[in-house]
């Protein structure tokens, strides 16, 4: 019987098609046509009931039997053993059929035989006899092998799904799609991004003998790229293949492989109007199916997407960043005779500003105006307004530098633009100025508009509280404003700090508030301290008292007396900005 | 031409300067010693380094406050930068970020990391002390690094950092991690799957090899299965209250504590947990030992007897008889505890 036969007899739906038994007669050896006695000793069953009919019981098993006896000769073959085992002749050893699985270690997975895929069960039976049990489990192998196909194709789209949802930089995105092609879907595969202004960037993945491919990048002219790719480009499949390989070969872009030993395949990654960009795959080992296919294509279908997002949070954030840097404080001018010190700490760390303002700008006079405030609100909402609050005062303080006028000249501005926008905003704030003396000490004048009093850090070691009052700015026309001048020797320090810290719940139970015992009792003995190292000190014992809790924003401004004299100057100056420690300050 | 200087030579002067507060004297120590021919790195890794070192080790024995401590460790950070600024090198290659885990303030030590990694030819963002991961996240987005260099200081800070790591693996950016934090070996850094550096010129090597800097063994944390972190977190501030409701029963003299005092008592009380909870994050009750041997004695330089912290160690492990996992850390805490202050009377 050939393997067409064989197969011809399966109905196709896993189960094997019992023979009837004139068709396909048991071959037996020996007297009756009937299977030997089961039973070891041969004795015969009781007469009393009828004995079933072994052979057409065992005729009807999907498995089939071959026994052999002592001597290894084929005593039985049944029908389906028959018909999947044809060179097993009754009669003649088994041996004699010629293949080794019959007689040698039985394979759990089984084995190809005439395009089925067999399983052999081997039984020893009394007597040194010994009986072979034949499956065909072509079909549930084939059904198994798909289901692992599928598990592994969902797997590795489930990874796919996981590595590509998170980078939302467009080149960290770009080289994790290239990442994830080599080995499931390539040896070699090039990601083209869709060109901007006549340049197309490129990742390309090479299988390496490691685990993670080998990735290069680069740049293209546009008019440079293989004509498949720019079509791909375009939203176009190219369907012819075999030139696709040659121009992908021709441009350097399949290192050590060549034409001939080459499949390849283009798809383009959909993007929001035009693609996004376009992957190349290619690798000897075996074509591209339709099943290869559509995985490529489901792969490109959310690498097209994870792209799209990269760009567009890319231009999303440079309007962000654009706005946000002109909320973010400004570090405070150099003075001289004066160190500043600041932190700076937004309730939402992933935005960077917030309610909290702190600032200072150069008088005339070789003094200097500062300011630290808070604003109602949070968020954006709070930060733009804090942005309006200090292009007031950068204006304003040319006009007026005398710091219980200044903030009622910020009063009246912030009602009138309030008003306007018929929101109620208002502020707190201390501002002051800050005048060198000859002594090196410094005279400072403070205004205060319902902030939280300052601190003055005394070389004694005692920590005063400024007796600071006043009331909300942009509230009322003419609010009350607290005003007091006080004088810092050579060493001391003032320090203003925002509600953020003194309103940080944390402790034990996390809703304790920090309060300003605490706060006096940490700046305590920092009287030595240079003033950012204060400020330093002052966040971290808030955040540290915060826990991981949330907190509201943050706003620390110190000012030093260092004094003119001491050492020389020199060797500040030839400290410059070093790149990179800008983005410091401010902290989140 | 200058005899080359040993950066060691020049040590007790930049120490006396750190000592003095004298930011501009330490500077000159520094710039000394570039004058005089020695290699920026060089002047980094042998004097500010050691330096730093020597000024926790101050701070530990009670010979200097935690105003001195700060104020040193600014001073460091002026001469880092004048180092930094001297040497002034032209970044080739991609860029690298720095940060310091949220929650951790010891910024000079990664500072350090960043300035070696800048003199490389990294273009290196240093973006400070305790820095939130959203914040850390979100510039990733916005500037494509080609690895973040994250410190941890503190063991206890590690279930912060393991989170932190994998925000940042999220955004497809290798992660190599510093610190004392991670354990002498790195072996806590094993644990959480994370690419480890002994020292700045080691985490150089390590972000030059991206193979190596992306072919990390899986984090090993199967043992959070039992549940007994999330429980040790959700019971702190219960654990907390019933240590102080002890030491009031069993030490009635701390009535006459004052707030300040408290406040220290209950940050400790707090501390322990979060050792014991960290450590039972990464299974390896060492973790603790460490913390509560180290703790010991830090107090008893302060004044606190080490029997005190035994005891409060056995109320802990008495409220943990649920917890099999940690009651077996807080047992070998006592032991350990027992045993530092043995070996010091």
């Amino acid at each position: 019987m050939a393997a067409a036969d064989v197969r011809g007899f399966d109905p196709g739906d896993g189960r094997i098609s019992t023979p009837s038994a004139g068709r396909a007669p048991a071959r037996s050896v020996g007297a009756p046509a009937v299977l030997p006695p089961l039973a070891p000793d041969g004795t015969s069953p009781e007469p009393a009931r009828p004995e079933p009919a072994w052979s057409e019981v065992v005729e009807h098993f999907r498995e089939g039997l071959i026994i052999c006896d002592s001597d290894g000769v084929v005593r039985h073959v049944s029908p389906v053993a028959a018909r999947l085992l044809p060179e097993v002749t009754p009669g003649r050893r088994l041996a004699a059929a010629g293949l080794a699985v019959l007689t040698g270690v039985t394979d759990p997975d089984g084995f190809g035989h005439h395009g089925r895929r067999l399983r052999i069960r081997r039984v020893a039976l009394s007597g040194s006899r010994s009986c072979l049990y034949v499956e065909d489990v072509t079909d549930s192998v084939s059904r198994a092998d798909a289901l692992l196909a599928e598990r592994a194709r969902s797997a590795f789209l489930a990874v796919v799904g996981e590595k590509l949802g998170n980078p939302l930089h467009p080149d960290r995105a770009a080289a994790a799609v290239i990442r994830l092609t080599v080995p499931t879907l390539a040896e070699v595969a090039v990601l083209v991004l869709a060109p901007r202004s006549g340049r197309a960037r490129w990742w390309r993945a090479t299988r390496a003998d490691h685990e993670s491919p080998t990735v290069d990048s680069g740049v293209l002219p546009a008019a440079a790229l293989p004509p498949a790719i720019a079509e791909g480009l375009s939203g176009v499949e190219p369907h012819a293949v075999d030139w696709l390989v040659e121009q992908a070969v021709e441009a350097g872009w399949l290192p050590g492989l060549t034409t001939s030993e080459v499949t390849a395949r283009v798809v383009s990654l959909p993007g929001r109007d035009a693609p996004a960009g376009v992957l190349l795959v290619a690798r000897r080992t075996r074509w591209y199916d339709e099943a290869d296919l559509d995985l490529v294509r489901a792969f490109a279908a959310r690498a097209g997407a994870a792209l799209t997002t990269a760009v567009l949070y890319r231009n999303q954030a440079e309007v962000a960043d654009t706005l946000q840097a002109s909320l973010v404080p400004v570090e405070p001018p150099e003075v001289p005779g004066v160190q500043w010190g600041t932190a700076y700490r937004p309730a939402q760390a992933s935005l960077r500003i917030g309610g909290d303002f702190y600032g200072a700008h150069r008088l005339a006079d070789g003094g200097a105006v500062f300011f630290l405030g808070d604003v109602s609100g949070k968020g954006v909402e709070a930060a733009v307004f804090t942005g309006q609050l200090r292009q007031c005062l950068q204006a304003l303080h040319r006009v007026e530098s005398h710091p219980g006028r200044l903030v009622k000249l910020l009063n009246d501005a912030l009602l009138e633009t309030t008003q306007a926008h018929g929101q109620g905003r208002f502020a707190t704030l201390v501002l002051g100025t800050v005048r060198p003396h000859r002594d090196g000490g410094l005279s400072l004048t403070m205004a205060g508009g319902g902030h939280l009093p300052p601190l003055v850090l005394r070389n004694s070691g005692e920590v005063e509280t400024v007796p600071l009052r006043g009331m909300l700015i942009g509230v009322v026309p003419d609010p009350r404003v607290g005003e007091v001048t006080v004088r810092l020797a050579v060493g001391e320090t003032c320090l203003l700090y925002s509600d953020g810290v003194t309103e940080a719940r944390g402790g034990r139970r996390g809703d304790e508030q920090f309060g300003q015992d605490r706060l006096v009792h940490a700046v305590t003995a920092c009287h030595r301290m240079p003033a950012p190292a204060l400020a330093e000190r002052v966040e971290q014992v808030t955040c540290d008292w915060l826990g991981h809790g949330d907190h509201d924003d943050i706003a620390v401004l110190a000012l030093r007396a260092t004094g003119p004299g001491g050492r020389p100057r020199r060797h500040l100056h030839s400290v410059p900005a070093v790149p990179g420690t800008a983005e410091r300050n401010p902290r989140p | 031409m200058t005899a080359p200087v040993d950066p060691a030579h020049a040590f007790a002067d930049f120490l006396a300067c750190l000592e003095e507060a004298d930011e501009y004297g330490a500077i000159e120590v520094a710039t000394g010693l570039l004058d005089a021919g020695v290699a920026a790195e060089r002047v980094l890794l042998d004097l500010v380094a050691p330096a730093q070192v020597e000024v926790g080790e101050r701070w530990a024995r009670n010979e200097w406050s935690v105003a001195q401590e700060h104020a040193a460790t600014h001073i460091s950070e002026r001469v880092v930068a004048a180092i930094a600024g001297y040497a002034d090198p032209r970044p080739t290659r991609g860029r690298i970020v720095v940060a310091c885990m949220d929650g951790e303030w010891h910024a000079l030590p990664p500072r350090l990391v960043a300035e070696v990694l800048r003199l490389r030819g990294w273009q290196v963002t240093f973006l400070g002390a305790s820095v939130p991961a959203a914040h850390l996240v979100s510039y990733l987005h916005r500037h494509d690094a080609h690895a973040v260099a994250l410190a941890c200081a503190l063991p206890m800070r590690l279930p912060y950092a393991h989170r932190m790591i994998e925000a940042c693996r999220r955004s497809d950016v290798p992660v190599v991690v510093g610190g004392r934090g991670f354990g002498v070996d790195g072996r806590w850094a094993r644990r959480l799957g994370v690419a480890w550096a002994a020292d700045a010129p080691g985490a150089a090597d390590l972000v030059a090899d991206e193979r190596r800097l992306r072919r990390v063994p899986p984090a090993e944390l199967s043992h959070l299965a039992d549940h007994e972190y999330a429980g040790l977190v959700k019971r702190r501030g219960e654990l907390i209250d019933s240590a102080v409701a002890d030491l009031r029963v069993r030490v009635p003299s701390v009535g006459e504590y004052t707030s300040t005092q408290w406040d220290a008592t209950i940050g400790d009380l707090g501390y322990i947990v979060d050792s014991l909870a960290a450590a039972v994050y990464v299974d390896d009750p060492e973790l603790f030992t460490d913390f509560v041997s180290w703790l010991a004695t830090i107090l008893a330089s302060r004044g606190v007897p080490t029997a005190a912290v035994a005891s409060t160690l056995g109320h802990y492990g008495h409220a943990l008889r649920d917890f099999p996992r940690a009651g077996r850390f807080v047992a070998l805490g006592v032991a350990a505890t027992v045993a530092s202050g043995v070996v010091r009377h």
